[in-house]
This record gives C-alpha cells, structure tokens and sequence, in this order.
C-alpha cells in the first residue's frame, strides 16, 4: 500500500513545480517580449524620431528665448534687434549642423594637400554637388526654427514695426490713424498715442502677417522636399528594395567599422606598451598602408556595372589600384543615408 | 539591457560635442546665477563702468586660465622645461609659438561663451554703458538731465520715463552684440576647423582611426602603468624586509620615459601613432626619436598630445 502511494504523490510534486515553470516564464517573455518589440520599434524609427527631437528642442528653445530674453526695445533699432533674434540663431544652427555632420569632414579632410582627390578629372563639379547636398541637410534645423519663430510672432512684430521704408509703412498703417507712420515702433510696447483698441488692431496684424509667413514657409519647405525627394528616387538607377538593402548595409558596415577599430587598437596599444615597459623589440603588426586608408576614405561614387555597396566593399574587391573610371555617377540616395 | 546599451553608445559616440554642449550649460547657468544673486549695479556715475566690466570679463579670464590648466598639451610643453641640462623645450621657437596658439585657440572656447551669455542677459552690459561717457554720449545728445539720469537707470530710479525708457535700448545692443559674437565665433571655429581638416595629410577613416588608438593608449597605459607599479613595489618592499639583494626589475629608464613624453611630431614617410608607438619602432636601441628628418607640425595631429578631455585630472 505504502509502495502504491509513494509514486503518485512523487509523480504529483514533479508535475506541480513543471507547471509551474511553464506558466511562470511565458507572461513574463511576452511582456518583456512586447515591451523590446516597443523599443525595436521606436530604434528603427531613429530618422523620425531624431527630427522629432530637433522640433521640440527648437520649439522649447524659442518659448525660452520669448519669454526670458526677448524684450523689444520700441526705438529705432527695432528692425535690427529682431532680425539678429530671428536670424542667428538661425545662422548659428546652420554651422552646428555642418559641424555634426559627417560627411562634410569626409569631404574637407585633406583636400588642400591632395587638390586632385576632390576634383578627379572630368568630375570636378562632384565636390560642389556633395556640398550642395550636405547643405541642404543642414538646412533642416534653421527652417525649423524659422517657422517656429514666426509662427510664435513676437520677432518679427518687433522687427516690422521698427521699418522706416515708406512702402512697408503704407501698407501697415493704411486706413489707421497718422500717428501710426510716427509712432509705429512704439506699438509692442503700446505706448503709442493711439488708443488701445487701434494699437491692439495693429499688433494682431502685425502677427497675423508673421503667421502666415510662417505657415507659408512650413508648406514650402515640405512640398519641396517631397519634390526633391521624389526627384532623387525617379532618377536613381537602383531598384527599391535593392536600396533598402543597401542602407542596412551601410549602417551595418558603420556598426563593425567602429568595432574592429577599437578591436585593433587595443591590440596594437597593447603590444607597445607591453615591448615599452618590458623592453623588448616589437613583433609585427599587420595594418593598413597609407594608400589603403586614402583609398578607403573617399566619398563613395556609384558604378553601373559593379555592384559596390560603400567605399570600402570596392576598395577590398578591387584592390590597391584604384583610378577613377570615364563613366561613373555619384549616387543620389546612397549619401542621403549618411555613410560614417 | 543591451537595447540600453546601444542608446548609451550612441550618446557616447558624440561625446565631444556634448562635452561642449554640457561647458555651455555650465556657463549658461553660472551667469544666469551671478547676475540674478549676485550682481547688485551701484548705480553710481563713477563704479558703474569699472563693476560692469570687472563682471563682465574676470569669470572670462578666470575661465581662459582654466582651459590652459585643464589642457595636457600645456603640461607635456611645460614639464621639464627649465630643468638644468635641458635643451629648449617645445623644439624651435615657431614650433613651441604654433603649439601655444594651438592651446590658448582651445582655452578661449569657455570665455568667448560666458561673454556671449553674458551679452545676452544684458544686465552687466546696461550696468558698464550706463556709466560710460561715450555712451551717454551717444544716447543723451545733449540732454544734460539725460546724462546726470543715464548712471540710475539700470535700478529703475531715474527720475523721468524717457530716459528711463533708455534701458531699454541698452538691453537691446547687448543682445544684439550677443548675437553676433556667437554668430562671429562659430563662423570662424567653422571656417578654422575646416582649414585644419583640409591641410590633413592624413585620411578621414586614419584620423578615426587614430583617435579611437590614442583613446585605447591612454586606458592601457593606466592599467599597464598601475600593474607595473604594483609589481615593482612589492619586489621593493618584500628585498627590503627580508634584507636581501634586489634583483634587477626590468623598468623602463628616465631616458626612455622623456622619450615618450615629448611632443608628437608626423613624419609622413612613417605610420606611427603616438611617441609611444614610433620609440617601440625604433630601428636601433639607442636611436633618439624626438627628431628625425621629415617631422613637421600638423595643426589637425595635436589631439595626439591631448587624448580625452579628462587626461590631466588622470595622469
């Protein structure tokens, strides 16, 4: 009887705890499954949501600027003291955006020493072409703030009213009474002469005209570069999916660049340190020539009959002697994806 | 986690740039608090001018003394310098001028921003020109009440609103003159920065390249140089206890040590990364190479001198 009982009940407690452990676990992966599923998500969305950031970062900026240090001054230096607030900020973000950006440094990186390497023969408008394009990426941020500044009205209110050109006043202050030409830079602060009711007519005006500008420019701003986007595509010699693949490609290829570089200095700073403070002669260390690295840094240019993805795939297939060939092209959409 | 991590590595990625972004939050911050707890204007024809201005420009040189300080360029120039027996350190005179261009370009990144911080709060520019001549002046005509008013202007205690409406105005030409400087110095950071890159005899992908050895050096050397210590001290202390003779412990000599610590030189005909890495090369034992034919100065190589923006706190 005793011999009977035990093996169910063992039976019982092995079957219990499995249970267990295949309820336990499957709630737990699938919320964290869910909650990675939500950040892979979100990782692969980096381009919108990087522009997203840059939005808000312009937005919190100019809600900063208006309330703490903007001030009109209602004199004569009206005009100039909001166009300096409208545009350096604007001039600033521009430069910062050249700064970030990689392959304006890929392009500048010795030129002076070795002219020929940007203006190869037969393609010297290449340089100016990648520099246009570098631009125009740059251009992203200051727009932003741009619109986000005359959307707000305060800039450019104060910088209207400061105008003394004979044709801007006509059409500001048509039908208000005469002390709008005299007065009219006084309006932000509404110390004019007139009553409130007409300063206040002027100052929505005023803001009313930002606004649109504003508006204006959002507009255009998209529609040309959907257009140019567009444009890009249209004339690009590679299928779309093939394109996809392509992007993934040189991201990945970014990802093991940068790892295999600190994979060879450490092992190469290693070895020196070891030989400098055992002080013994060094064993060699195979690295890339001077030449290979030159070649290796180039701004990638599309071939039709070769299919390179990035510099460095044409570079390894190709070997050492490298001349630019009579019919390349550079490549539109490659370089919008900002190798390295 | 390593989703985490990825994000991380991203922000790491740029850590120059947010090292710069966090000095100008820095400076942002600290003026913002000296003008609003510290600074009180005297409002006196004869201090206003002469506390504006003190305001104004000591944090600036405080802050550019402190770049030099924080810089290891200066030291690795400085060390050893007026020792007895000692060549001219930093090489010829162009060469060590260039090196300390080099360096004071570096140091005057954090006072150009404090100023230009400063320019855009206004409270220490109404202050300075509300005590100037010049610019009572300038914004008076020949108002002498005006001019007798413009000193109790920046406390509100001037006597008629027209003149007190002359803050105003000064708020405004510091902010535009804020503006402009910040505009003025990123275009010329720009403009130098892109001269630099393109007088680079080296490579794009080298100088990454480069810059993530010179990174790895430093990390190495620490531990290298910590277990180094470690041993030799042991071997030091343990002969000296147990009384009995030292064996000789492989180190590496003074003149090995100055070898290594002198300033970078490229040499196009070689490929080496750091003092470090050409003495390791070197083709004969006793071969000096703190000069060779062939060495020039490059302005874009002197983060080989300054590798990471913690390296003096570190050695």
């Amino acid at each position: 009887m005793k011999k009977e009982l035990a093996p169910p009940s063992a039976a019982a407690t092995a079957a219990v705890p499995q249970r267990k452990k295949k309820d336990f676990p499957s709630s737990r992966t699938s919320t964290m499954d869910a909650f990675q599923g939500l950040l892979k998500f979100f990782l692969n969305q980096k381009t919108a949501i990087g522009y997203s950031f840059m939005a808000l970062l312009t937005l919190g900026g100019e809600r900063l600027f208006s309330l703490v240090a903007f001030k009109c001054p209602c004199s004569a230096e009206n005009t100039v003291y909001g166009l300096a607030f409208l545009f350096a900020p604007a001039w600033v973000l521009l430069i910062l955006g050249f700064f970030l950006n990689n392959r304006s440094w890929r392009l500048f990186t010795g030129c002076c020493v070795n002219p020929r390497k940007i203006f190869p023969r037969g393609h010297g408008c290449r340089f100016f072409y990648v520099l246009g394009q570098i631009t125009l990426n740059s251009l992203v941020a200051p727009v932003m703030w741009l619109s986000v500044a005359l959307l707000n009205g305060t800039f450019y209110e104060c910088a209207m009213s400061g105008t003394k050109s004979a044709g801007l006043l006509d059409l500001i202050c048509k039908g208000k009474p005469k002390e709008c030409w005299e007065e009219l830079h006084k309006v932000s602060c509404g110390k004019t002469s007139m009553t409130p009711t007409d300063n206040e007519e002027l100052q929505l005006s005023l803001q009313a005209q930002s606004q649109i500008l504003g508006w204006c420019l959002i507009c255009s701003a998209s529609f040309f570069s959907l257009v140019s986007t567009c444009y890009g595509r249209c004339r690009s010699k590679v299928s779309y999916l093939q394109m996809t693949f392509w992007k993934t490609y040189v991201e990945k290829e970014k990802e093991q660049l940068e790892n295999s570089f600190l994979d060879y200095a450490s092992k190469l700073s290693m070895r020196n340190l070891k030989c400098f403070f055992e002080n013994k002669r060094p064993e060699a260390f195979p690295m890339p020539s001077f030449a290979a690295w030159e070649a290796a840094s180039e701004l990638y240019s599309f071939h039709q009959t070769r299919q390179h993805y990035s510099t460095l795939h044409k570079v390894v297939e190709d070997g050492l002697d490298l001349c630019p060939e009579e019919d390349e092209t550079t490549m539109v959409l490659v370089g919008t994806a900002e190798p390295l | 986690m390593e989703k985490f991590q990825t994000v991380l590595d991203q922000f790491l990625k740029h850590h120059s740039a947010l090292s710069y972004g966090l000095v100008t939050l820095l400076t942002a911050g600290g003026e913002r608090i000296f003008s609003s707890v510290v600074f009180a204007c005297p409002c006196s024809a004869a201090w206003n001018l002469p506390y504006g201005l003190v305001f104004l420009l000591v944090p600036a040189l405080a802050l550019f003394l402190l770049g030099y300080v924080l810089s290891a360029r200066t030291w690795r120039l400085l060390t050893g310098c007026c020792a007895p027996g000692t060549r001219a350190c930093g090489g010829s005179g162009l060469r060590g001028l260039l090196v300390c261009t080099h360096v004071s370009a570096a140091a005057a990144l954090a006072p150009l921003t404090w100023v230009a911080v400063a320019l855009l709060g206004g409270a220490f520019y109404e202050c300075a020109a509300s005590g100037s001549p010049f610019f009572a002046e300038r914004l008076c005509r020949d108002s002498e009440e005006c001019k007798a008013q413009l000193p109790l202007v920046p406390c509100g205690q001037a006597g008629s609103a027209k003149v007190q409406d002359l803050l105003k105005e000064l708020k405004a030409q510091s902010q535009v003159l804020g503006w402009v400087l910040i505009a003025v110095v990123i275009t010329v950071l720009l403009v130098f920065t892109a001269v630099t890159r393109c007088l680079s005899p080296v490579s794009f992908l080298q100088l990454k390249f480069w810059k993530i050895y010179l990174e790895q050096e430093q990390q190495i050397l620490k531990t290298q140089a910590t277990e180094h210590a470690t041993e030799l001290a042991k071997e030091n202390i343990k002969c000296f206890f147990e009384c009995s003779r030292s064996k000789e412990h492989c180190t590496p000599s003074m003149k090995d040590w100055q070898q290594i610590s002198a300033l970078y030189k490229f040499n196009p005909k070689d490929q080496y990364y750091s003092m470090l890495h050409k003495y390791v090369n070197r083709r004969e034992k006793s071969h000096s190479v703190k000069s060779s034919e062939g060495d020039a100065f490059v302005p874009i190589l002197g983060f080989v001198d300054s590798p990471g923006i913690t390296s003096v706190a570190e050695l």
